[in-house]
């Protein structure tokens, strides 16, 4: 019995370690994007013109900044390099990436919808398209029956609707009235 | 100075602000009610609703959500055992024990009385330290400022989040976005890459909005197999006992005093607020409590250090945001945007330029605790449903608010595009541990250091001035210290982890 807690307990503190080093990992490639990007950006800083009035230019402080970052980069980058080896519990890279997805599925497909929303905004207006945005979305999260059907239907009417009124009328703020609308 | 009270006062009490303010009160405490939503959050979705209002008149309205907000996330805390706020963490540890143990009532007056006194604490004291310190920092120059802000970031970078390099990187990354679009100097634009969206900047509330309300949506809807635990249903019958409780918090002053203290002292420190101030006012209060073994059980003096604890940050941060224009927080930094959009340029000046404004905001503090107490005596019971609206109504809204408060503030769809891009970029460092608060803050105080630093060498051309004029260089020296402070900590506990790894492996 108590073997067997000690095994469980080993095989859990294994997951973990796992875990914390495919966490590690995914930083690594962060710290990689993020240093490589502040090293292309410092140099297209420094290929702005120099001012004549002032010792620094419009570019030097972009420059300081990035080349600041690129350097915390490589040491954080280093630093999980040396981590990483010592640990090696670095396996199941494929399947931890594809978990990630799936926890994340609908948060991935709630950015798509407002992807799309912004996109369709400026054409099809606040009303009409917030008014979709809202009713799939509410029917994505809450799933399809007739109760949330009907509720979501009654909720996107007035937040769409309503909150375009609210907006003009009371706030005097104006959102997008659509191409489609405005002649 | 006492006409500008005067003339703040007379702005406060208008009517119409009164009632917005009330409307602000409710609305703080309603979303900070509802579990996975912050107070910033609240602040931002307010701050559309503000740009057609006065400048005082927003601001306070503003206040009042903040105010609200803090007290809010006790609701959720208390009754379900779920912090409504990061702030409200400490609020669980006895608030909950005592509703479970069957005075729910008792658990949320002590968090309302105790908020309310530490933000009135918070108040006496933003009233007492801002003006001193504003008229030292007009004395400032563009070298101390600079070596300030390195300061403030460092500070930022080492007590938010797990990792001090994260939290680096972050800050550093959001001075790098403040550069893009034109130089704050000459107006030359940089690193636009010829692009129609990025030519005018990456407008900081956009950024903002996207870092931490896009972000934090897009986590609320993440789905990771487990059921969701609905708490204990509220009981139908709570008895809040409110004036007897009143007694009892004032009945433990030095708590009360201790951890309203420690909230402002927290919250003048740039970019630590509630969410660290209740639990060091916690633990404080256990610390030198007769009866350590109470807390954690449903003691009062935990839920009093607590919320009295996350409520005096709210003063604590305007601290630095009057006195120096530096904001304590992202809060702070919503506040202060919101002040930049009626074209009020904030700073150690701010309180001679606009005195009216900036005791007009003393004025709004103390109003808006007073309407918060007021709201939660009357209507605690309508609250107590909020944490029951169902998550499908609340994310898409929320997310279509935050679309409109991005919109509304230069009219421009493009920002629109932006928000989007930002908020990914904003889900995934939050995904991968990244602190979110340094890069906002990094944002909005990169313009300010360029601007300094450049100022600074203009007139010298000499970097080595920042070392020999003696406030910055104690402002870099402590930014040092700060770091080295936090790579020692770290160290410290890496150490002691491994030793009870070793200790565990050797069993």
């Amino acid at each position: 019995m108590t073997n067997g807690a000690e095994k469980s307990a080993a095989a859990g503190a294994d997951a973990s370690a796992a875990s914390r080093a495919r966490a590690e990992f995914a930083r690594l490639i962060s710290y990689i994007v993020f240093g490589l990007g502040s090293v292309y950006l410092s140099i297209r800083a420094s290929a702005l013109p120099t001012s004549r009035w002032e010792p620094l230019g419009a570019g030097s402080f972009p420059k300081l900044v990035f080349a600041v970052l690129a350097v915390l980069c490589l040491i954080s980058a280093v630093r999980t390099v040396i981590d990483l080896r010592k640990t090696g519990h670095l396996s199941g890279l494929g399947e931890a990436l594809a978990e990630w997805l799936k926890v994340r599925r609908f948060a991935f497909a709630l950015f798509g919808l407002l992807v799309i929303y912004l996109g369709v905004l400026p054409y099809a207006g606040f009303s009409l398209a917030t008014f979709a945005f809202l009713l799939i979305t509410q029917l994505m999260i809450a799933g399809i029956s007739k109760k949330t059907v009907i509720q979501s239907l009654i909720a996107a009417l007035i937040f769409s609707v309503g909150l375009n009124l609210l907006f003009a009328e009371v706030f005097n703020v104006f959102l997008p009235r659509g191409v489609l609308f405005a002649g | 100075m006492l006409d500008a009270f005067l003339a703040g006062a007379h702005q406060v009490f208008a009517f119409d602000t009164l009632i917005y303010m009330l409307i602000g009160s409710v609305a703080g405490i309603v979303a900070a009610a509802i579990p996975g939503f912050t107070v910033t959050m609240a602040i931002i979705l307010t701050l559309p609703l503000t740009f057609a209002m006065d400048p005082l008149q927003g601001v306070s309205v503003m206040l009042s959500v903040y105010v609200g907000g803090y007290t809010g996330g006790l609701i959720s805390a208390a009754l379900l055992g779920i912090p409504g706020t990061p702030s409200s963490v400490a609020t669980t540890f006895d608030a909950y024990p005592m509703a479970r143990g069957g005075e729910p009532g008792r658990a949320l007056s002590l968090g309302v009385w105790s908020s309310f006194f530490g933000t009135i604490i918070s108040t006496i004291i933003l009233i007492v330290a801002a003006p001193p310190l504003a008229l030292i920092a007009v004395k400032l120059g563009p070298w101390e400022y600079f070596s300030l802000i390195v300061f403030a970031l460092t500070i930022v970078a080492s007590l938010v989040g797990n990792s001090l390099m994260r939290g680096l990187i972050a800050g550093v990354i959001g001075l790098g976005l403040a550069t893009v679009g034109p130089d704050p100097m000459m107006g030359r634009p940089r690193l636009t890459f010829d692009s129609d969206i990025l030519m005018p900047g990456l407008p900081f509330l956009i950024v903002l909005i996207g870092i931490f309300a896009i972000s934090q949506l897009m986590g609320e809807v993440e789905d990771d197999g487990k059921s969701e635990t609905k708490g204990a249903l509220i009981p139908d019958v709570i008895e809040f006992k409110t004036w007897a409780v009143m007694r009892e918090v004032l009945m433990h002053p030095v708590n009360l005093i201790r951890s309203s203290l420690i909230g402002v002292f927290i919250g003048a420190l740039p970019g630590a607020g509630g969410s660290i101030a209740n639990l060091l006012a916690y633990d404080q209060a256990k610390r030198s409590s007769k009866t350590p073994e109470e807390f954690g059980k449903g003691t009062p003096d935990g839920v009093i250090a607590s919320e009295a604890g996350n409520s005096a940050t709210a003063g604590g941060g305007l601290i630095p945001m009057i006195a120096l224009g530096i904001p304590g927080s992202a809060v702070d930094a919503i506040l202060m945007a919101a002040l930049m959009v009626h074209g009020i340029s904030v700073g150690p000046r701010l309180i001679m330029d606009n005195a009216d404004l900036a005791y007009g905001m003393f004025i709004a503090m103390i109003v808006a605790s007073l309407m918060m107490l007021v709201v939660c005596v009357l209507s605690m019971r309508l609250f107590l449903r909020v944490t029951d609206i169902p998550k499908q109504f609340i994310v898409p809204t929320v997310m279509i608010c935050c679309v409109i408060g991005a919109f509304a503030l230069n009219n421009r769809v493009t920002d629109l595009y932006l928000l989007g891009a930002i908020g990914l970029v904003g889900y995934g460092l939050k995904s991968l541990d990244y602190p979110l608060a340094p890069l906002v803050l990094g944002v909005i105080l990169g313009p300010i250091a360029e601007t300094n630093l450049r100022r600074a060498l203009m007139s010298e051309g000499d970097w080595t001035v920042f070392f020999t004029r003696p406030i910055s260089a104690v402002l870099l020296a402590a930014a040092l210290l700060s770091v080295i402070f936090s790579i020692r900590s770290v160290l410290k506990m890496r150490k002691k982890n491994r030793a009870v790894t070793d200790e565990q492996d050797g069993d």
